[in-house]
């Protein structure tokens, strides 16, 4: 029998990572509730001292990174890493370890946003929008370690957006097929696509902004190459995606549950999908620049983002008019995931309708940096997000505890909530002449009422929440015992008894009172316990994790010696664990049963593991493009650049350059030879591959030793050169990082190999690796370029 | 905004008034026609404890579909002219290119925590120092925004003019005072700068055109 808390520390199954997810980040929401609540005390009335500026600033910043990155998007992802795979008929994600990192990561990076209240000086101050260069040059470690938790939550998110679209795409139940897919899972699709291609950017940002304020690179405090732009481009580019990230679960939520209480389909389901899947994902990459209208972009293209704008809002009427009319010769019951997804359209539409405004440059003249703002971004995704996910809450605790909550209890919450928050927000839509983020006011018209009308709704509001966890305590200890499908819904995860699709939970098990439901998932299972391992258990996600936050601790307290210990402990744990993981494959100590043949279709002929290299090495493209697309902006901007050619060898790097695209085609080789079945031939070409890459490595460590030594450095006194060193030093540096996280792989896959493990039918690892080596060789062929070439 | 103050409107803000109430009027609209639609359905048809299946439903949701998107690219295409038609707020006035010059330029360095104004002849002021911005009445003034340090946003409430003051950068905006008389506090940070961003603020002293020209103008390019 395996301890509880090994159980949970260990656990990769879905079940028990979405439990992990959804408590942790109630508890980062209520932290950031906190946050609101001291920022309402002291905006309640004029000229307040409840708190300074800068503990005011601090508030601002992290009740907003909190609130988005670790309550919204953790809250969805723990409903989803519970109920995709059930909707879908999977037995887990296509990746459970991979899924358990995500999750670690993420509270890694949470521990680490946590820990920069503590350190001296305090936490983030520069709003959580992170404007440079007041962001690189707000003293202190605190908004280090915070900018830092950024890094790890976003690398999270991309893990964990790798797992779930291959999950979605190849792990459906025979029979489950797309015209099929519950709405819940169609709309986490569609938030994953947009989450794959947009933290990579954020990541990107972060790392600019953590080795200015660590390294002291110059990216952000380099004047003459316009800082402030070069963020808001990097920023908002993640920045508008994400707020589509932020809604669509609790859209999807509504999709999913509005049958069940209206006792009809869904109006226009595929227009909802169309409207979603295909408008608004790829234009919410097209429309950042509305957030920039001021900073003095040319007026046809302020007009251009305007009509992309406006053009978004169309899919969003689409839909809202279908959840209406869905509506429409139903029987609609008011049971309380009802009148939450109610009230998410109702705000919604309000919110939407002042988006709207801030579509027009003209109107953008007075509503940025104010409360207008603030109330529209609110009423879109506390309204329709949080009221979404709330539903959601409501609809699957009794597939999650086996009970029901308190119906009376929820009504109740629902008003309060419902109320407090109208109470809370709407004053903002009228304070359209206060700035945003000002921790004190003088007493101005009307600013000292509605703030005041305000600060009562956001305890109302907050109160309410209250009500939430205390029925979540009820259900849990005294819930009476659930129907086994309480909404009459004919999805997988309440029916998969009912139906002739087999049941998605673990084989063997005895089913509880009240049918397939309230079970938290057995780990491990019997089988797997008899052959004296734990098939759903693996140290290794908690340990890599651990060591990376340990690492970028270390990292934002350098050069301090404490800062150096924690840096090289990391380093060694996450070294260590991925050895550990490497090590475990090779002798089989976590296994997963082989999923049945299922529905796959349009991705039928593509196995796992390549489909997941392919969607991780598409994140890749964006993290590179957005670090390159970075450095053009960079040049572009720059007056004062070193003379090509005048700092970088161009033979060496010439040399370089071949020696990498050598290493291309001789990995190509070793896969020929596996695809014949020569092992030998294959582990021979993969041994000339790693002999090329070291040379690179080698020829690159000499060349920063080189260049170091003639001054090419971030402190360098001619800006030119410092800002030039700052490029090439991070973006080669990210570049050296990959070829040398592949030369690992290629130890591990020959030694591998060497086992006979790999065969002429069996040698995916293999040719997973050639993609994950060719892509190195590409994006070298952009570096080298750019770098040494111009 | 202050129209009650101000007997004749300054031109940017004439604009900007008729662009936000006919937003108004739609958004507010839109926002009352659909909420009802829903709140009429939900009532409509609410269970009340009909037994037995529920009525076999057709696939109407095309018709929906269309009606909704017709509805709005009309109404979106409507409030997207309206705005084209409003650009003359953001662009800079092309009579500000004539010889001679009927409209005036002061450069402004914002900076952790005021703003720097220097006129054509030279003069400058600080906010810090209780200097308002001065202009003159009945004429055309360019601002060129940049900023000395951090990302700060100028903004003039009254005027419904506002622009980022970055650093490396010139920003420009345009507005016309119409009355004269020393405004409080007219002069606004619309970025978050630090700690002393509630106290970014500034006066504004609207003038007679000729004192100014007197007083700050130099000579005329």
């Amino acid at each position: 029998m395996v301890s509880w808390l090994n159980r949970w520390l260990y656990t990769t199954n879905h079940k028990d990572v979405g439990m992990l997810y959804f408590f942790t980040s109630l508890y980062f929401g209520f932290v950031g509730a906190i946050l609101a609540l001291l920022m309402r005390v002291q905006l309640s009335v004029p000229n307040n001292n409840f708190l300074s500026a800068v503990y005011y600033n601090q508030a601002l910043t992290m009740h907003g990174l909190i609130m988005i990155f670790w309550f919204l998007s953790p809250v969805a992802l723990g409903l989803a890493n519970y109920f995709v795979p059930l909707q879908i008929g999977a037995d887990d994600l296509a990746f459970p370890r991979l899924n358990a990192m995500s999750y670690w990561l993420y509270l890694a990076g949470g521990v680490l946003a946590v820990l920069s209240f503590f350190v001296p000086g305090g936490t983030a101050n520069a709003g959580w929008t992170t404007y440079q260069p007041l962001a690189v040059l707000t003293p202190g470690t605190g908004p280090t370690l915070a900018y830092l938790g950024m890094v790890l939550l976003a690398a999270s998110v991309t893990l964990g957006s790798v797992n779930f679209l291959v999950s979605i795409i190849w792990l459906r139940a025979p029979g489950m097929t797309l015209s099929k897919l519950p709405m819940f899972t169609w709309f986490m699709l569609f938030t994953i696509i947009a989450m794959l291609f947009a933290f990579p950017t954020l990541i990107a940002a972060f790392v600019l902004a953590s080795s200015d304020r660590i390294l002291g690179t110059v990216f952000f405090t380099s004047t003459g190459i316009q800082p402030s732009i070069l963020w808001d481009n990097l920023f908002w580019f993640f920045g508008h995606p994400e707020v589509y990230i932020v809604l669509l679960p609790g859209f999807g939520i509504i999709a999913n549950i509005l049958p069940s209480f209206t006792g009809r389909p869904l109006a226009a389901k595929n227009a909802i999908l169309i409207a979603t899947g295909l408008i608004v994902i790829p234009l919410s990459f097209g429309v950042w620049m509305h957030h920039m209208f001021l900073t003095g972009i040319p007026v046809a293209l302020q007009g251009a983002f305007s009509v992309a704008t406006i053009a978004i809002s169309i899919p969003f009427d689409v839909i809202t008019l279908s959840f209406i009319e869905s509506l429409i010769r139903g029987r609609v019951k008011f049971a309380t995931p009802m009148l939450f997804a109610l009230g998410a359209i109702i705000l919604f539409i309000i919110g939407g309708i002042t988006g709207v405004f801030l579509s027009s440059p003209v109107l953008d003249r007075a509503f940025r940096g104010s409360y207008f703002v603030v109330a529209h971004f609110h009423y879109v995704m506390v309204g329709a997000a949080i009221f979404g996910i709330i539903a959601g809450i409501y609809y699957w605790l009794p597939r999650m505890t086996g009970k029901m909550y308190n119906e009376r209890l929820g009504k109740v919450h629902f008003l309060i909530s419902f109320v407090g928050f109208n109470i809370l927000y709407f004053p903002m839509n009228l304070l359209v002449d206060m700035p945003r983020r000002i921790f004190t006011y003088q007493n101005v018209s009307d600013w000292a009422t509605l703030n005041g009308i305000a600060s009562v709704g956001a305890f109302i509001f907050a109160g309410a929440q209250i009500l939430l966890a205390y029925n979540l305590l009820f259900t849990w200890y005294r819930g009476p015992i659930a129907p086994a499908n309480p909404w009459g819904s004919p999805d997988l995860e309440w029916t998969s008894q009912a139906e002739g699709i087999a049941p998605a939970v673990e084989s063997g098990a005895t089913p509880p009172v009240g049918g397939w439901i309230g079970q938290l998932a057995a780990a491990p299972s019997p089988a797997a316990e008899a052959h004296g391992h734990y098939a759903h258990l693996s140290s290794r996600p908690i340990q890599i994790s651990l060591g990376a936050m340990l690492f970028l601790i270390g990292a934002a307290f350098y050069p301090d010696i404490l800062g150096l210990g924690l840096l090289g402990l990391g380093g060694i744990v996450v070294v260590y664990s991925f050895y550990g993981w490497a090590r475990d494959d090779l002798r089989g100590r976590f296994q997963i049963p082989p999923e049945p043949e299922g529905d796959r279709w349009p991705f039928s002929a593509v196995p796992k593991m390549k489909l997941g290299m392919w969607v991780f090495l598409s994140s890749e493209v964006v993290l590179f493009g957005s670090f390159l697309g970075a450095y053009i902006f960079i040049r572009a901007a720059s007056g004062i650049w070193p003379i090509a050619g005048s700092i970088h060898e161009v033979p060496l790097g010439t040399f370089n350059t071949l020696v990498l695209v050598t290493s291309g085609l001789t990995m190509f080789m070793s896969l020929q030879a596996i695809r014949n079945g020569d092992q030998r031939g294959s582990i021979s070409w993969m041994a000339v591959t790693f002999v090329l890459g070291a040379v690179f490595m080698g020829v690159k460590v000499s060349e920063w030793t080189n260049l170091g030594a003639t001054g090419f450095a971030l402190t360098s006194a001619n800006p030119g050169i410092g800002l030039a060193a700052s490029a090439y030093y991070i973006i080669v540096g990210l570049h050296g990082a990959h070829v040398t996280a592949g030369l690992l792989m290629m130890v591990y896959l020959m030694k591998k190999s060497a086992s006979g493990f790999y065969t002429k039918d069996s040698h995916e690892a293999i040719e997973n690796f050639g993609l994950y080596w060719a892509f190195v060789d590409i994006v070298w062929c952009f570096v080298f370029p750019l770098f040494y070439l111009l | 905004m202050y129209s009650g103050i101000l007997s004749s409107l300054p031109s940017t803000v004439a604009t900007y008034d008729f662009l936000f109430n006919w937003y108004l009027f739609f958004g507010v609209g839109a926002a009352v026609v659909v909420i009802s639609l829903l709140v009429f359905f939900m009532y409509r048809y609410r269970y009340r404890g009909e037994s037995g299946p529920p009525p076999v439903h057709k696939t109407e949701g095309w018709k929906i579909v269309l009606v909704t998107v017709l509805i709005s690219i009309s109404v979106l295409t409507a409030a997207e002219y309206q705005t084209f038609a409003s650009f003359g707020n953001i662009e800079m006035p092309s009579q500000c290119s004539a010889i001679p010059d009927p409209c005036v330029t002061i450069r402004l360095s914002a900076f952790q925590w005021g703003w720097n104004f220097t006129y054509p002849d030279g003069k400058f002021a600080v906010s810090t120092q209780n200097q308002p911005l001065t202009v003159p009445a009945g004429t055309i003034v360019i601002m060129n925004i940049t900023s000395k340090d951090v990302f700060h946003s100028f903004g003039i409430p009254m005027l419904d003019v506002k622009e980022d003051a970055v650093p490396g950068k010139v920003n420009q905006l345009w507005f016309m005072a119409s009355n004269t008389g020393f405004y409080t506090d007219a002069i606004r940070c619309f970025e978050l700068c630090g700690v002393g961003h509630a106290f970014m603020l500034g006066n504004v002293s609207v003038i007679d055109a000729a004192t100014w020209q007197t007083q700050f103008g130099g000579v005329k390019p």
